[in-house]
């Protein structure tokens, strides 16, 4: 079944890590730079997530991310390097446009930690499975009925898209146009809605009925399969991450004290 | 006091106005195997989930009497207790995995996690589940990418985990090939021999007949009999229940054959042909000849795959005429792909395919759906209006008929499949095989030259199955072509005149029913077994062939015996 997972099965050092130590990774690269401030924060951050998505051999998966950002980072240049309030020095212009020195600096900061944020959240999603990071929540008291909500959606929706082209070919075999001009698609909604919703829903009831047979509602402590404990590597990295943490901070404030 | 006691069962559905359940008393001791038979709406299934307390704490409604097990009270229990003490399976095997976990081995543990069980005993419990359900070589595959057969398994092997003393099983079967369901009945032979008590409900009659105990016949939510399989099917009043009995005891019936000891009639393949012994009539082919047989489609030398690499179907040619094809085969086989293929929702890669000299793969599905009729195996991929004179009005509407017209057309199918009662229901308040009704009527409106069945008997009981078959017959009288996908065996032979055996995209075999049935080989390689009477016929061992009981009535009528 395709799944709408992102997780690449892998070995790598990054897969090997507690759930909850790539969570908190993901936390310190956005508090770290942000408490720093400074523009080559940002850059040094992207600049270790994107070498650990290196080192994981994981590129090849992050790169369609690293695309479709691309056009949204430019746009964020252009509007700023144009549009930006504080605008005054021109850095340079095509033809009658100038674009401001100000500006862009502000969006190189925006588009920077834009890539820290994805690169580092990409080493998360491309290196835990949904299910285990939701199971690992649980443990720690994280509601299972709403875990399983969350863990349920990766295997559901595949199914629903698989019972869509079914029910396409069902339709166009009783002679319904398809595909064609904005209105013949728009007529096709409801015919084609109509069994999805229907069939979720008694999908949904036997599955209910289903889980409910499977002690899902027992009113007994959960136990489970798999108990993932943090090791030394997960212990390490979370000490250093919350070092770095608590440095910037250091930093920070220590700047503010001095320029006062 | 018996192991499981039911007591003035009595049950309603909240917003319905008949009782489901209308006073159910009865018996069963532990170990024993009940086969629980009847019409559909008869109130199979609701038992069935009575028996896990989901009637009534799931759907609430009124509820009266009671059913213990093991001294438990099913509908004042706790979630726990009922899990441990009787677990269910139902039809689709695919609504009853979690649809959490992506290895069979974690779906396995799934409920076991939900009780509490300790890590080193769930782990022991789900390999020993695996164990005997036969799917350890799974252990890591997602469930969703199981064949129907391994799914039931492993949703069976789910429920065995949570160590449950009584089964119940609401028709496990019905949506599963024939080797599927073979697989599964060899699972719960395993079970039954572990001393699980079995209560299952089935429409497959002749493996209930084989394994049961006892058999509850319900009629309107009464138990019209239990008793063992011979005294039940013995009734000379079956039909006016709504069942039919196994064809076995059936055809023993038609020859007046019972068994000289207890005077009843056989209801076992074994019993049964020493019973009717060789004194047997002899069978009267039709003469196919008779017939004026049109040709329809002219399928040349076509392939086909799905993902551009691995052919589904390979180099395949057949040339298809008017009379009624069954084309059958597991799974997997290639057999919806090819009626895709000819009804234009899926292009070959190669080769060419006409209907009637016109050529199909360069027309729309559009252009082709007021020549090309056909019903999807589920209705519900298909319903959407509000009541079901639209919805079979949609198809003839979208072909071009004035809305007269269609509604003519219309009122008229669903006059052929006795559903004209219906025409101003929602068709989600039907159940699920008069909604498959509906779904045939909203294709025969459409007044096609060829009608395409994809599985027209799923969940249909022994009225359904009937109406069907008129509906073919009277297709076939008006010189349509019938093309139908089927699994149920028996009806193949019931039904259709041409019978094309697939196996692995290719075609092992395509002759006139009565011969196509006698093609062991090409049965065997396609893991398909014959209908029923035939495999009597081999079992008597007189060198006589024979698909259907009515095939021997007739011959026996004109008093032609060996």
């Amino acid at each position: 079944m395709k799944s709408i997972s992102l997780y690449v099965d892998k070995n790598s050092i990054f897969h090997n890590l507690h759930s909850f130590t790539k969570l908190f990774y993901l936390l310190t690269m956005i508090l770290v730079p942000a408490i720093v401030g400074s523009v080559w924060g940002f850059a040094a951050a992207a600049a270790f997530s994107f070498l650990l998505l290196v080192i994981c051999g994981l590129l090849k998966k992050a790169m369609p991310f690293v695309l479709f950002t691309i056009t949204i980072v430019l746009i964020i240049f252009i509007v700023q390097g144009l549009t930006y309030p504080g605008n005054e020095t021109v850095m340079f212009s095509l033809g009658k446009i100038e674009f401001y020195r100000e500006g862009i600096m502000y969006a190189l900061r925006i588009g920077l930690n834009f890539w820290n944020i994805l690169f580092a959240f990409a080493l998360l999603i491309l290196t835990t499975k949904p299910k285990d990071m939701v199971e690992d929540c649980e443990q720690i008291g994280l509601s299972p009925k709403f875990g399983y909500i969350i863990a349920s959606v990766f295997q559901i929706i595949p199914q629903m898209t698989g019972t869509m082209s079914t029910i396409t070919d069902a339709q166009r075999s009783r002679g319904m146009e398809t595909e064609g001009k904005l209105l013949t698609r728009a007529k096709a909604f409801i015919p084609l809605m109509a069994p999805v919703v229907m069939s979720s829903l008694i999908n949904t009831k036997e599955r209910a009925m289903a889980l409910e047979i499977r002690g899902f509602n027992a009113d007994i402590k959960k136990t489970y399969l798999y108990t993932r404990k943090l090791k030394i590597s997960d212990k390490i990295c979370l000490f250093m991450m919350g070092l770095s943490i608590l440095s910037s901070i250091v930093f920070r404030v220590v700047k503010w004290l001095i320029s006062k | 006091m018996a192991y499981i006691e039911v007591k003035g069962l009595k049950y309603k559905y909240p917003a319905t106005e008949t009782m489901a359940l209308k006073g159910l008393d009865f018996s069963v001791e532990k170990g024993e195997f009940i086969g629980v038979t009847g019409e559909n709406n008869s109130g199979k299934s609701t038992l069935c989930q009575a028996f896990v307390g989901l009637v009534p704490n799931f759907y609430r409604g009124a509820y009266g009497g009671s059913i213990t097990i093991d001294g438990l009270d099913i509908a004042k229990a706790s979630n726990a207790e009922i899990c441990t003490t009787v677990g269910l399976v139902f039809q689709n095997p695919y609504n009853q995995f979690s649809g959490a976990c992506d290895t069979v081995f974690d779906e396995i543990a799934f409920g076991l996690q939900n009780i509490g069980i300790e890590k080193q005993e769930m782990i022991r419990r789900v390999n020993e589940a695996m164990e005997m359900l036969d799917i350890a070589a799974y252990r890591d595959r997602n469930p969703f990418d199981l064949s129907g057969g391994q799914q039931q398994r492993v949703a069976i092997a789910g429920i065995l985990a949570m160590k449950p003393q009584v089964l119940v099983l609401d028709e496990p079967t019905s949506q599963l090939d024939p080797q599927g369901s073979e697989e599964v009945f060899k699972a719960i032979d395993t079970m039954t021999q572990a001393g699980i008590t079995i209560i299952i409900a089935e429409h497959k009659i002749e493996k209930i007949a084989e394994f049961a105990d006892k058999i509850l016949l319900l009629k309107d939510g009464l138990a019209a009999d239990f008793d063992t399989p011979e005294k039940v099917f013995s009734r000379s009043d079956l039909a006016s229940l709504g069942i039919d009995p196994p064809v076995y005891t059936l055809a023993a019936e038609k020859l007046g054959k019972r068994k000289p000891e207890s005077g009843l009639y056989p209801v076992t393949l074994s019993d049964a042909a020493e019973c009717i012994g060789t004194d047997i009539p002899r069978v009267v082919l039709k003469k196919r000849d008779e017939y004026k047989i049109e040709p329809t489609f002219d399928v040349s030398d076509i392939s086909f795959s799905y993902d551009g690499q691995k052919n589904i179907i390979e180099h395949l040619s057949l040339k298809l005429d008017s009379r009624p094809t069954a084309i059958i085969g597991q799974n997997g086989a290639g057999k919806t792909t090819l009626v895709k293929l000819l009804k234009g929702l899926l292009k070959p890669t190669e080769g060419s395919i006409t209907l009637a000299g016109e050529d199909v793969v360069g027309q729309t599905v559009a252009s082709l759906s007021s020549k090309i009729g056909y019903v999807f195996q589920n209705p519900n991929d298909q319903v959407f209006k509000n009541n079901v004179m639209d919805e079979v009005m949609f198809g003839p509407l979208n072909i071009g008929f004035t809305k007269e017209e269609a509604r003519e057309r219309s009122i008229q199918a669903l006059r052929e499949v006795q559903l004209e009662w219906a025409k101003d229901i929602n068709p989600y308040d039907l159940g699920l095989s008069d909604r498959k009704l509906v779904a045939i009527a909203s294709v025969l409106a459409m007044d096609t030259d060829i009608v395409i069945f994809d599985e027209p008997t799923i969940a249909q009981d022994r009225k359904g199955k009937e109406r069907i078959a008129d509906v073919i017959r009277k297709l076939e009288a008006e010189g349509k072509g019938v093309i139908g996908i089927l699994h149920d065996m028996d009806f193949v032979a019931q039904c259709f005149d041409r019978v094309i055996i697939m196996a692995k995209g290719t075609i092992l075999a395509d002759d006139e029913v009565h011969k196509a049935f006698t093609y062991g080989p090409a049965l065997d390689q396609a893991k398909l077994e014959p209908p029923h009477v035939a495999k009597l016929m081999k079992a008597i061992g007189v060198g006589r062939f024979a698909l259907s009981v009515d095939e021997i009535e007739k011959s026996a009528t004109a008093g032609e015996y060996i």
